[in-house]
């Protein structure tokens, strides 16, 4: 079976002017142990999809479907979502003060175990895990304490939404431009969390605007986004194409 | 401020009159006309005067204290008299009446570094507390609200480079409830609040700050819940009188189910205080049906050179965190919890946190062990 299967996607975002039609007719396949990378330029729709695919408000879904194991996307609420599996990491992670990470993240993973009739980890334990995987990814553990994503630098958050997907497990993993605004290291650090998650039994989708992640992050597949729709599929050479020509060339 | 219900008989105690229009002038008179200018009148808009004005001419007791006997602190009952520090008729007229009407006033000397905090717990109507610290002394102050009915004044004089770390909860489930507060702080000297509160009945609480020398620091932070048809009314004032001092007022009250909240938070910044730094945002969070939220920022400034912002917001839960929550597999009603705690806990601090944070949020495994 597809982890996630999306078809004929049509999407619009709502706007002071109405609702715009951005998605219009997509589709994308993902199997288990694949990772895709979505490229396309800028305004193409990448964020739409995911934050269609996640249940974001401020977006209707005009037609089509999108299953994520089996089960239908659409008709849950984001918590929903969460809890059979999907994980998005943010292009831009919200502030939220007063609310400290680990209070955060154990309220998420309670959350979650609660929904799959597993036990709750105890406090001693997941506190120790959580500090072992901030110190895998260059975060200082005292940032648990503080308010989540508070005060971060575009890095930390970045590395922050790596670390809740390596805490959180999910089925698949929609990054959304992960890689934009890091510098080389941090890019390694984010890379090497993804390539960590990995395994046989999830998916990756990763939205980016660059070639430069996926010397790191080595894709199955590339597809290019473009005015809502797929417009071209390959493997990773496609990046390295778009790299040197751009996109007007598919266009 | 027509049915000022103070009684006209008593006359102003001989040792307070001294300086009022004319001689034998009754209390309640002095009060009414005191009360009658502008700026009181619009500190009592809100909520009727006159249920809280009678808490004035109600018996008083002594407060319990606790932490009194230690070197540098000394604690004692005086009858009123005009050698008592900062009574101010114009400035805190209902303060003056209360101190009158109880004819006597506890009185806390503070004379050096008090290492331990000196703890008040008020079970009623307690006797006028009157705080006066050296220079150069230092006090961690408590103050508990409890009981069913009270009011409670309190002033608090601060000396050149002294300090003061006041922590007050007044979580109680009374049916009216009234704090006031005056606090004078003279050069270099540093003020700081922290204070938790719960709407109740009926609950006032006025606080007036005085920056009376060059250099003084204030700091306010107060969380608020009003749920329940409940009614908190918070009246501020600070008056910044002399040159480079700092103030920053943090407020945040969450008004839910037909709770209704007041806040006026008014700054005044006197000819003459140059390079003062003011700063004051009172955040509401309005939830459930019909929240009532009056909030009036004020501000006064009669000189150049200063630093001000002065900001007031009403507001809901923000959609994007509640997203971001969700996405994590938290469903709504938690997520929606945990934002409106962290509203409030942004507010909560001092030695009464834990208290204060047990009593407004509720214990929460993981909150209690970070
Ligand atoms: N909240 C919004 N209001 C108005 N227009 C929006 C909003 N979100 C996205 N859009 C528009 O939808 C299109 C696709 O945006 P997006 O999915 O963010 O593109 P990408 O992530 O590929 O850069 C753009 O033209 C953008 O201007
Ligand atoms: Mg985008």
């Amino acid at each position: 079976m597809n982890l996630l299967d999306v078809s004929n996607l049509h999407a619009s975002v709502e706007t002071d002017d109405g609702p715009q039609p951005i998605l219009k007719g997509l589709n994308l396949t993902v199997k288990a142990g694949e990772v895709h990378a979505i490229m396309g330029p800028n305004g193409s729709g990448k964020s739409t999809l995911a934050n269609v695919l996640s249940g974001r408000p401020g977006y209707a879904v005009d037609g089509g479907e999108a299953m994520l194991g089996g089960k239908n996307l659409l008709d849950l609420e984001p918590f929903e979502r969460a809890q059979i599996g999907m994980f998005l990491a943010f292009q831009y992670p919200v502030e939220i003060p007063g609310v400290s990470n680990m209070e955060f993240l154990k309220a998420s993973i309670d959350s979650l175990a609660r929904a799959r009739g597993e036990e709750q980890p105890n406090t001693a334990s997941f506190m120790r895990t959580v500090r072992e995987l901030a110190g895998s990814l260059d975060l200082d553990p005292a940032f648990l304490k503080r308010g989540v994503n508070e005060g971060f630098s575009g890095g930390e958050k970045k590395r922050n939404e790596i670390m809740q997907l390596l805490l959180l497990n999910p089925k698949l993993a929609l990054l959304d431009e992960t890689d934009s605004g890091l510098d080389i290291d941090a890019l390694k650090v984010v890379a090497d969390g993804v390539n960590r998650y990995r395994s046989e039994s999830n998916g990756v989708v990763l939205i980016t605007h660059y070639q430069r992640l996926l010397d790191y992050i080595v894709p199955d597949y590339v597809h290019v986004l473009s005015n809502g729709q797929i417009i071209e599929s390959g493997d990773k050479s496609l990046a390295l194409e778009l790299e040197a020509k751009g996109y007007a060339w598919l266009t | 401020m027509a049915d000022l219900a103070l009684p006209k008989t008593l006359l102003v105690p001989a040792g307070l009159a001294e300086g009022l229009s004319e001689p034998g002038v009754t209390i309640g008179d002095v009060v009414q006309g005191a009360l009658n200018s502008p700026a009181h009148r619009e500190r009592w808009k809100y909520t009727k005067a006159d249920g809280f004005l009678t808490q004035l001419v109600a018996p008083a007791e002594a407060p319990q204290i606790n932490g009194e006997q230690q070197s540098g602190v000394r604690w004692w009952r005086e009858t009123i008299s005009k050698s008592m520090p900062g009574l101010d008729l114009q400035q805190g007229p209902e303060a003056f009446a209360r101190l009158c009407f109880a004819g006597e006033a506890m009185r806390l000397d503070i004379t050096g570094s008090v290492t331990d905090p000196v703890t008040l717990i008020h079970r009623a109507n307690t006797l006028p507390v009157i705080v006066n610290l050296s220079a150069n002394a230092s006090l961690t102050l408590i103050e508990m609200i409890e009981g069913d009915e009270g009011q409670q004044t309190v002033w608090i004089d601060i000396g050149p480079n002294a300090e003061v770390k006041h922590s007050r909860n007044a979580l109680n489930a009374a049916s009216s409830s009234w704090q006031y507060s005056s606090v004078r702080l003279q050069s270099s000297a540093r003020y700081h609040l922290n204070n938790h509160v719960l709407g109740c009945g009926v609950r006032r609480q006025d606080l007036h700050i005085i920056m009376d020398g060059q250099g003084a620091e204030a700091k306010l932070v107060s969380a608020g819940v009003v749920d329940n048809k409940a009614a908190l009314d918070q009246q501020i004032t600070l008056e910044h009188r002399q040159p480079k001092g700092r103030s920053e007022q943090t407020i945040h009250n969450i008004v839910a189910n037909g709770g209704k909240c007041t806040f006026n938070g008014r700054i005044h910044i006197h000819d003459g205080a140059s390079g003062t730094d003011a700063q004051l945002s009172n955040k509401n969070l309005g939830m459930g049906d019909n929240a009532t939220i009056n909030t009036k920022p004020e501000l006064e400034i009669y000189t150049d050179d200063v630093s001000c912002s002065h900001g007031a917001t009403v507001g809901t839960l923000s959609q994007e965190a509640l997203f971001y929550l969700t996405s994590r597999g938290i469903d709504k009603a938690a997520a929606e919890a945990l934002l409106s705690q962290g509203f409030l806990r942004q507010c909560i601090d001092g030695p009464l946190a834990e208290t204060a944070l047990n009593t407004m949020i509720g214990a929460r495994e993981l909150g209690a062990s970070l």
